[in-house]
């Protein structure tokens, strides 16, 4: 293929036309980044948050104030968990994070913890639980091949009472909306 | 920008270009009609490799044409078939992943109606028709063979053939496999769109090699075949979509279809009638 001299101009046309698909993709990514972020206000018995607009919102029943899940992530749907756990006198996060534990292990199939910690979430002293299991849907119609969900848990002690947050997600998807996540974590104050 | 004058307009060009939507509607039809009356039952592999050869077809509609009517002053066969692969291979290496797995768009482009529109134009829209446009320019756009403007809807349809293509065997393969009746809808409907708005942007290149265009130009085609695309996959979304229920969206995509052949039909006209227009200019001058 015998190619002819690029003229000045057809440089000066070439960059533009790059210049103004980056624009374009860089509103795009602004945009993306507005609709993934925004959110609605969540306030259930003195603990508030901002919940992800657009997901499917459950009421509260017993000590889980709040389930959201995004129906449009592929895999296992992000679901974040708020609970609100009463306590006995000097419970310690070590030991709300022990109960979860064992309540997961009882609950989620070939569950399995990868990390226990404490650590300082948004200047907020938490004991974090890192761990995965399968996706066990009791719908034996259901076809689709389990997935292998990861979670991590926050566990925050506050007097009479820990604020649990879980976030689970397809592992897949955990690392891509783990951002969106530390939004909502950021938000919750009680 | 070059100055070279090419004044004379190839009228099997458009005869390819209509000839490729009616060809697609019938073969649609023809699928359709049999996938009903013989129900052909697959295997997992048999129905993979139904999707894909059915993903391969409007394309070689297109190539088909434009082999058997090339004649009076043929395009370099060899040539078209690189735009179209390269078009192809800038799809599957660039634009699949970098709407899909950098934009995640399928996360929130149906969060609303504007979501959809703005997302559809500024992610989906400018990545499509910028690879399309580079998979001729950084081609056969400086070559002697890219002549007449005329070439730059050629090459053009070439290459939005060939990412029609990669989006269609990329469907399948996601899904394991299509539904023989409504996945033919869903290539034939992208292959129309995406040979439409490629129009658009061969237009465009066309006349910038061949005449003294201002430095806006080229960004001005790629924009409007952007807005372009990114409205009609709302309008498409918006006319199949029939009932919604706690389950989900249910959709029939014949209105899809219908609107991709408009689509099409009036993309292809206005075209035609802007080259035709442009040529008189030329002539006259």
């Amino acid at each position: 293929m015998e190619n002819k001299k690029v003229s000045l101009g057809d440089r000066y046309a070439e960059a533009t036309v790059f210049i103004v698909t980056v624009i374009a993709l860089l509103a795009g990514w602004f945009y993306k980044s507005s609709v993934e972020n925004s959110s609605i206000p969540f306030n259930v018995e003195g603990i508030t948050a901002q919940a992800p607009k657009g997901w499917l919102q459950s009421q509260p029943a017993g000590d889980e104030l709040l389930r959201t899940t995004d129906r449009s992530s592929s895999g296992y749907n992000t679901t974040y968990i708020l609970r609100k756990i009463p306590l006995a006198a000097d419970t310690s996060a070590a030991q709300v994070a022990s109960l979860l534990t064992l309540s997961h292990g009882q609950d989620l199939l070939a569950f399995r913890v990868l990390e226990q910690r404490e650590v300082t979430v948004f200047d907020k002293t938490a004991y974090e639980i890192s761990y995965v299991y399968v996706e066990s849907n009791p719908d034996l119609t259901h076809k689709n091949i389990p997935s292998v969900v990861r979670g991590a848990d926050y566990i925050f002690v506050n007097g009479n009472y820990a604020v649990a947050v879980s976030y689970w997600a397809d592992e897949k998807n955990y690392d891509l909306d783990l951002s969106r996540f530390h939004l909502f974590l950021e938000s919750i104050s009680y | 920008m070059t100055e070279l004058k090419a004044v004379h307009e190839r009228k099997h060009v458009w005869r390819n270009e209509f000839l490729l939507i009616i060809s697609l509607i019938v073969f649609v039809g023809v699928v359709y009609a049999l996938d009903g009356a013989v129900k052909p039952v697959f295997t997992t592999s048999t129905l993979l490799l139904t999707g894909v050869f059915l993903a391969l077809v409007p394309a070689a509609v297109w190539l088909v044409f434009f082999y058997m009517q090339d004649r009076l002053e043929p395009e370099p066969k060899g040539y078209v078939l690189g735009v179209f692969t390269l078009g192809a291979l800038f799809a599957a290496a660039v634009g699949v992943p970098l709407v899909e797995n950098i934009f995640r768009v399928s996360h929130w482009i149906y969060a609303s109606t504007t979501a959809t529109i703005l997302g559809g134009i500024l992610v989906v829209g400018f990545t499509q028709e910028f690879l399309k446009y580079a998979a001729v320019r950084y081609s056969i756009y400086h070559s002697n063979e890219f002549d007449e403007a005329t070439d730059g809807v050629i090459y053009a349809t070439a290459a939005g053939l060939g990412y029609a293509t990669v989006l269609n065997i990329q469907f399948v393969v996601s899904n394991g496999g299509v539904d023989l009746g409504t996945g033919i809808i869903r290539m034939a409907v992208v292959a129309l769109a995406q040979a439409a708005f490629s129009g658009i942007t061969g237009y465009f290149l066309g006349r910038a090699k061949f005449e003294s265009e201002q430095i806006w130009w080229m960004p001005l085609g790629i924009t409007l075949a952007a807005i372009f695309n990114g409205t009609f996959n709302w309008l498409r979304g918006l006319v199949s979509q029939t009932s919604v229920s706690l389950s989900g969206a249910s959709a029939n995509p014949w209105p899809g279809l219908a609107l991709a052949a408009i689509v099409a039909f009036a993309t292809t006209g206005v075209v035609l009638w802007l080259v035709r227009r442009n040529l008189t200019v030329q002539a006259g001058k």
